[in-house]
């Protein structure tokens, strides 16, 4: 399909998540699951705006790999550092 | 002469880890000993066959299984102190319920000096540097710092926790022997951080009692 | 001409040659060596004596700070760098790093970084707290002078350089190899910095996040690093996740020398080469997960310090691997003992010292004892100093007659090496049985009976110390009237020393080729025309494929921008830095503006002639690529930055999660923010991401209208952004809502302020283009800054669809 309809596609996908998560807090009670929700849909979003406004869906699979391993890195800080407050104390 | 609980679990843990590690070092030393003079250039020495030489990659040298012996004889012994360590941390970090009254006492760390609180009677009593502790009692310190990170430690106990602002840390012990033991920091915390020391003195149970008794505000 | 070249301030300047900035990168690190020696010796005479008054406390703890920072960020890793400059470009057969200029930039920056941190001691106080730099000590409140200021912006500025260098590296060793140099046949040393660039890119943006933090928090008030709910633990975790890799890039290239000089003078190949590769990529994988046993006895719980003690004994075993890969390497050699041999065995020896005692630091039990002792000091001295400083020495005698083309004296170093050695156990050993003392404290009483051993150490150290200076007088003598050494005095195999002693400007007359047979043809192919260039040439900044005159090489590739951006930049930082306090309490810094602005204006200068500058590198498809074989090198190097950014963001928003779910009372959504702001920034901000593909569209389709309208488009919706975002904080600030929250005030502002900076730069990017496409630009064919900003800009749109939701709805 043209690239430029893509774009759009892509576009309004984006702003449609967006209003989804302004309004989801009325929908989903649970504060933990709310956030869990609102960080996966953001995540999508990250994703879209990846593969297709960065082009990584079309570029050489090596190339993801720098922003991979930083999310790696960054998660095992974020995590042990969450184990280190919260757990076995 | 026993000093404390945590001195002797630390040197029977120290020990372990000490012993292995001059096992260790001597195995290793000589080995790379033998092979520096063994293996040295002498006119007699022949020239090995695979000498790398400008304009070729070199041959590719060596059996994993020089990998796996090392990794397995390494874990083996690093397994040993990974016991013997959670065993002895299993110790440390928990400390007993109950103490003997005046046995809980709490430490607070200031730029640059020695707090301590001993909770009696309707008002806690503070001591400045000097921190009383009766003989052969469990003894819980519940560790905090009024301004900027410290760390409590009592040389010759071999035990020592982090003073840090808004949290609390506990340690326990066991003294052994009666007698004074410096108190310092050991975090550096400012101009003031080596001069930031205090006292432990251990007493007889009963010579504690009376002076915890006379402090306690009726 | 060559000659007069050679020593003027114009060349060594605006060099962006490798072998020049590898040079200038030793001679600084070796000044810098000596002037924190000479604080190390000082302190080691104030301690030589119980109750010393040499030092007082105040200038002690300077002392021992600086040399902490001097010696690891100005010293290890710049002397490692500057051979991984000079030597690197030669062991993968290209002429040059991937971004010249940038090299250059990284030079300058770090030198002038810590011309910023010696500075420090002039204005008032250096910083004072150990290298380590812990909290809330450091805060405003606690150390009101501006010498952890001025320290800031230093290690700011250091951290640029180095992140610098980690992407021109990173592309260079991945896009520039030879023919045929598959990675798997690089030798040790090419692939310890390989490993030490991965690992510098993704732990220095934490520092850097860190350092940031810390200052904004003195300069403007915010509290990460002073409240209870981030404080010290926060500090720790962000600087001990950065620490620890920090310590394993000190050490890895200085392993990598002494992997390629063993088997040199071993006249073996290295035993076990791929085990030994595979070990330094496994140690610096384990090196992200153990940052916690700097922290054990801060009270993070029974389950974490066990898990730490895990996996920090797990890191050793690497290590065993290649400790025995190297003694096997000895086995049936014919080892000669020369002084870079000398030192390579000898690092060897005390890196098993060291690391068995590191064995104890990593139980948390023992940990209870020694933590805060000279146990600690004398493990890290073995290896840093033991290893690491010796190592890199061993490696300065190895290549010595490679960059300056004359042999040193080597009855000097062996004396040399025989006092080091002695000197160090002297310095070092007697401080394992130093484990009650404290670390850091100017004196201690004749009561403790520490004075023997002090003693004891003090004198290694002006035995350490002194020798030396028989290695700067060694090389200074051998540098000027040395014997000349030919190409290959030690019969070595990697491709440097194929060259002549020193190399000519260009390296290579002609790329190398590694064949499938394992041999390297250096010289032209058989098949193609006399006098022509092997296909695999990589072309001159000027296009020609060879050289005709040494001078007319030296003239190219200068560029006087890369030292004019350092200078702004240091300018910049330094006006920034520099401002007295202007309250008591709560303690305030005035900026010193006049050199803010200069700084600004510098720089903009600069980048604007950076941009204009007619420099080319020329990018060859012949060579191994792998895995990046169709990605142009730019590219490539943004895709390393975006990975570098994901740190630095992440650990902003990582510090923002530490607090809140260490805090109990923060204000539910719609308390603090207006929901409709930040569900307008997103859709701005979603809008200008279309614009800026529809930009690149344009451009690709060579429609230079659509081109104009969608750049234009995205400045407007970038400048609406920024727009809304000011509009917010200048009512947030005002209005007293921030009033019992400073903890949410904090993380909104650091977090939303950072992100707006990249926003503004993103601005900036536009208008160049902006301008450059009226002019017609871009869409012939050219349109790769249009991509390349576009990466960016997605990136920095990436960012705000989390912060939106982080901030405005939960």
């Amino acid at each position: 399909m043209n690239t430029n309809y893509l774009y759009l596609i892509i576009f309004a996908v984006l702003i449609g998540e967006t209003d989804v998560e302004v309004n989801l807090s009325s929908v989903i009670p649970i504060y933990n699951e709310f956030v869990s929700v609102l960080l996966a849909i953001a995540g999508t979003k990250a994703i879209l705006i990846a593969m297709f406004y960065q082009h990584l869906k079309y570029e050489p699979k090596s190339l993801s790999i720098w922003v991979i391993i930083g999310l790696v890195i960054a998660s095992l800080l974020m995590g042990l550092s969450f184990v280190q407050l919260h757990v076995g104390h | 002469m026993a000093v404390s609980s945590t001195q002797i679990q630390f040197d029977s843990l120290f020990g372990l880890f000490t012993y292995l590690a001059i096992v260790v070092s001597i195995i290793v030393f000589s080995l790379l000993l033998y092979f520096i003079v063994r293996f040295r250039d002498k006119p007699s020495s022949r020239p090995p066959e695979d000498t790398p030489i400008l304009g070729k990659i070199p041959p590719s040298r060596g059996h994993a299984r020089s990998v796996v012996i090392t990794v397995s004889l390494s874990t083996i012994i690093l397994a040993a102190l990974i016991v013997g360590s959670f065993g002895a941390i299993d110790n440390i970090l928990t400390p007993p319920q109950q103490v003997c009254q005046g046995c809980a006492i709490e430490v607070t760390a200031h730029q640059f000096y020695w707090q301590f609180t001993y909770d009696n009677g309707t008002k806690p009593y503070h001591a400045l540097d000097i921190l009383r502790v009766p003989l052969g009692q469990n003894i819980r310190l519940t560790v905090t710092s009024a301004d900027v990170f410290h760390d409590f430690g009592i040389i010759g106990y071999d035990i020592k926790t982090d003073a840090i602002p808004g949290r609390t840390n506990t340690i326990w012990f066991r003294p052994d022997t009666t007698g004074n033991f410096t108190i310092q920091c050991y975090e550096l915390c400012g101009p003031g951080h080596a001069t930031m020391k205090g006292t432990l003195m251990v007493m007889p149970y009963t010579v504690y009692m009376a002076w915890y008794n006379s402090t306690v505000v009726h | 001409m060559a000659e007069q070249l050679r020593v003027s301030a114009r060349r060594w300047l605006y060099t962006t040659n490798h072998k020049d900035i590898g040079i200038l990168y030793i001679i600084t690190s070796l000044f810098l060596f000596a002037a924190a020696g000479i604080l190390a010796i000082t302190m080691r005479t104030q301690l030589s004596a119980p109750s010393n008054t040499l030092l007082n406390a105040n200038v002690y703890n300077q002392f021992v700070t600086v040399h902490g920072l001097l010696m690891i960020f100005w010293v290890l890793s710049p002397l490692a760098f500057g051979f991984a400059n000079f030597i690197i470009p030669l062991e993968i057969g290209c002429r040059d790093l991937a971004f010249p200029r940038l090299n250059s930039m990284s030079y300058w920056f770090f030198l002038f970084s810590g011309v910023m941190m010696i500075l420090s001691f002039f204005f008032g106080a250096a910083p004072d707290l150990g290298w380590t730099l812990y909290s809330p000590q450091t805060a405003a409140q606690f150390s009101p002078s501006i010498g952890l200021n001025l320290g800031a912006g230093a290690l700011i500025l250091m951290v640029v350089s180095i992140t610098m260098s980690s992407i021109n590296f990173l592309v260079t060793m991945f896009k520039m190899r030879a023919p045929g140099l598959k990675l798997r046949y690089m030798s040790a040393f090419p692939w310890a910095i390989l490993v030490t660039i991965f690992m510098m890119l993704y732990a220095f943006p934490s520092f850097l996040a860190a350092v940031v933090l810390l200052y904004v928090d003195r300069a403007f008030g915010t509290v990460y690093f002073s409240s209870i709910q981030g404080g010290s633990l926060l500090w720790d975790n962000v600087f001990w996740f950065f620490g620890h890799p920090e310590v394993y890039i000190v050490l890895f290239p200085a392993i990598g020398i002494i992997a390629d000089i063993i088997p040199t003078f071993a006249r073996r190949p290295l035993y076990g080469s791929k085990y030994v590769i595979g070990a330094l990529v496994a140690a610096a994988l384990i090196s992200f997960v153990v940052w916690g046993h700097h922290m054990f006895v801060t009270g993070i719980g029974i389950a974490s310090t066990k898990l730490y003690t895990v996996t920090t004994i797990a890191v050793s075993l690497p290590f065993d691997v290649i400790v025995i890969s190297l003694i096997e390497t000895l086995g049936f050699a014919k080892l000669r003992l020369k002084a870079p041999a000398l030192f390579a065995l000898g690092a060897v020896a005390n890196f098993i010292v060291g690391g068995i005692t590191g064995v104890f630091l990593a139980s948390v039990a023992l940990d209870y004892a020694l933590r805060g002792t000279y146990f600690v000091v004398a493990h890290f001295h073995y290896i840093m100093v033991g290893a690491s400083i010796i190592g890199l020495i061993a490696g300065l005698y190895y290549w010595f007659p490679k960059i300056t083309g004359r042999m040193y004296d080597e009855k000097l170093a062996k004396v040399h090496f025989v006092l080091s050695m002695i000197g160090f156990q002297v310095l070092y050993f007697p401080m394992f049985l130093l484990l009650d003392m404290p670390r850091r404290v100017v004196t201690y009483t004749p009561q403790t009976d520490w004075g023997l051993l002090n003693l004891t150490a003090t004198l290694g150290g002006f035995i350490f110390g002194g020798a030396q200076l028989l290695l700067f007088y060694n090389l200074y003598r051998s540098s000027r009237v040395g014997p000349l050494a030919g190409p290959n005095p030690w019969d070595a195999w990697t491709l440097e020393w194929a060259l002549p002693s020193p190399p000519p400007p260009h390296d290579f007359d002609v790329i190398p080729t590694f064949l499938a047979d394992g041999t390297i043809r250096f010289g032209a192919s058989p098949g193609l025309p006399n006098g022509a260039s092997h296909p695999s040439e990589i072309g001159y900044p000027n296009g020609s494929s060879t050289l005709k005159d040494n001078s007319q090489l030296h003239l190219e590739g200068l560029s006087p921008w890369p030292v004019v951006m350092a200078f702004a930049a240091f300018i910049f930082f330094l006006g920034l830095t520099i401002g007295k306090p202007a309250n008591p309490q709560p303690v305030s810094y005035e900026p010193f503006w006049p050199l803010i602005a200069d700084g600004v204006i510098l720089g903009v200068i600069s980048l604007f002639g950076y941009s204009r500058e007619k420099f080319t590198v020329h990018e060859d498809s012949h060579v191994e690529s792998w895995p990046f074989k169709q990605v142009p090198n730019m590219k490539l190097g943004i895709w390393t930055f975006l990975g570098a950014e994901v740190i630095f963001f992440g650990v902003l928003i990582g510090s923002y999660f530490f607090v809140r779910t260490n805090d109990a009372a923060w204000p539910p959504a719609g308390t603090l923010f207006d929901i409709r702001n930040g569900f307008a920034m997103t859709l701005v901000l979603l809008t200008s991401s279309l614009t800026a593909i529809m930009a690149l569209a344009s451009a690709k389709a060579g429609n230079r209208s659509g081109l104009i309208v969608s750049l234009a488009g995205t400045f407007v919706l970038g400048v609406a952004f920024l727009y809304i975002k000011a509009g917010e904080w200048f009512s947030l600030g005002g209005s007293g809502v921030f009033q019992n929250y400073s903890l949410p005030a904090t993380s909104y502002f650091i977090t939303t302020g950072t992100h707006g900076v990249h926003v503004f730069a993103g601005m900036c990017m536009t208008v160049y283009l902006l301008a450059n496409a009226i002019k017609g630009k871009y869409v012939k064919g050219d349109h790769v800054a249009i991509e390349h900003f576009g990466l960016y800009w997605h990136f920095v749109d990436i960012v705000w669809v989390f912060l939106f939701p982080l901030f405005y709805l939960i």
